[in-house]
């Protein structure tokens, strides 16, 4: 299997892209139809449309995910942020994506995992991970805004219910300071199965590559002049 | 104009999409009453059990079963292709369309197969079935899409493999199945599409 060369694509409320600096400063990138346009155009090997929130859940995503379903595009989709048991049958019934992606808030609702597993199979199943290394490992937990330590359990849980992790290097986002290789220190989840994204280098990318990770997720910034989906493949 | 079998599950809003960048005319099918004699597709992203349950539940399974021996064209497509043959593992064992003789086994550790792998059509190789198209391009080659966790074992050769034996696609008589997703392979998924409908 092929190591995926993907991007990342954060959406506001209002349904525009957006570039996220480090998890606190956003700036709008334009129109999303664009820029998934854009992408597609680019072939990258998959698009991780996400819509990043606090708390836990949040009833605005199912207005975006309807807004992109009409977007048409060739390339595969993943979409999360905000799906709940509030708008999980909404979003799968009539699915223009492949994979959910959800993040901490839904790690321990198996009843909301199963179900999407149900209508949309295993192999859909993608946990966010973003993390900071501050002596230890921490993960964001949305539902309080905040990076916590990560318990033992929780890994056996994520590998039973996820088929994939993506990995977010919370610092690095948004720059090219380069990813945290550290945080595999702390990893106890497969790495065929492990995405990383946040400040990938073209170093960054070709250790991925070697170490046998699944793929990258490039940032938005890519859709700007300083980066060139095809220079890294 | 094309029957995209339409149950509340599978990607169907990517196959249409899919069909309108070739300009192809298409229409959702809930119900045995709105089968027409066009070309079937049966979308994928979901489990054998629910889709299966839902086919069963609108009459929707022997329809498809009567007109694929009628010689209609059927295409399937990740999952749809899985429920063409008898029998699935998925959701504890599923009795499937049994169009095509084989089964639906997880990939050996129940690992998955998500990501690109390299696809090569010859249609010269198909010449003399009718139901593919007599182009002037007759090869696609590139890569395609694949997303899933269970393979298809045909007790047949007209299934073509990648290295690691998963059944990429069959194509026997009208019935083709594809193990990818064609709708998301970008351009050879374009081409493909182009020679079979």
């Amino acid at each position: 299997m092929s190591f995926r060369i993907g991007a990342t694509v954060l959406i506001d409320h209002n349904g525009n892209a957006i570039q996220s600096y480090g998890f606190k400063e956003k700036r709008i990138l334009g129109d999303l139809q664009k820029v998934l346009k854009f992408l597609d155009a680019y072939e990258v090997d998959e698009i991780h449309a996400i819509v990043p929130f606090k708390g836990k859940g949040d009833s605005g995503s199912s207005k975006i995910f309807s807004h992109l379903s009409e977007i048409s595009i060739s390339t595969p989709l993943s979409i999360g942020g905000g799906i709940t048991e509030r708008n999980i049958e909404k979003i799968t019934k009539d699915p223009f994506f492949e994979r959910c992606i959800f993040n901490s808030a839904i790690f321990n609702n198996p009843e909301l995992l199963q179900k999407t597993k149900s209508i949309m199979g295993h192999q859909s199943m993608v946990a966010s991970i973003p993390f900071i290394i501050d002596d230890n490992l921490k993960i964001y937990h949305s539902k309080t805004n905040s990076f916590q330590a990560i318990k033992d359990e929780l890994w056996k849980e994520i590998e039973s219910n996820f088929n994939e992790v993506l990995l977010l290097d919370a610092n690095a986002e948004g720059n090219k300071k380069g990813f945290n290789f550290q945080v595999f220190k702390y990893i106890k989840f497969p790495i065929d199965r492990i995405l990383i994204s946040g400040g990938l280098t073209k170093c960054d990318i070709n250790k991925a590559r070697k170490m046998g990770l699944a793929g990258v997720s490039i940032d938005n910034f890519a859709l700007h002049s300083e980066y060139s989906i095809e220079a890294l493949r | 104009m094309v029957s995209i079998i339409d149950v509340g599950l599978g990607n169907v809003r990517s196959i249409e999409h899919w069909l309108d960048r070739s300009n192809l005319f298409y229409k959702r099918v809930p119900e045995v009453e709105s089968v027409t004699d066009d070309v079937i597709i049966i979308p994928g992203v979901s489990s054998a059990g629910e889709y299966m349950r839902r086919l069963k539940e609108r009459g929707l399974d022997k329809e498809i079963i009567d007109r694929s021996r009628q010689g209609q064209k059927i295409i399937g497509i990740c999952l749809g292709f899985q429920i063409l043959t008898d029998y699935s593992e998925e959701d504890g064992g599923i009795e499937c369309l049994g169009i095509l003789k084989g089964s639906t086994k997880y990939i050996d550790g129940h690992k998955t197969h998500n990501g690109w792998d390299a696809f090569h059509l010859d249609a010269r190789k198909f010449s003399e079935n009718l139901h593919i198209k007599k182009k002037q391009k007759k090869i696609v080659s590139g890569r395609v899409y694949f997303n899933h966790e269970l393979r298809v074992e045909l007790e047949c050769s007209h299934a073509s493999q990648l290295d690691n034996g998963i059944t990429s696609f069959s194509i026997q008589d009208n019935i083709f199945g594809f193990q990818f997703h064609p709708e998301k392979s970008q351009k050879s998924g374009q081409e493909l599409l182009e020679l079979i409908i």
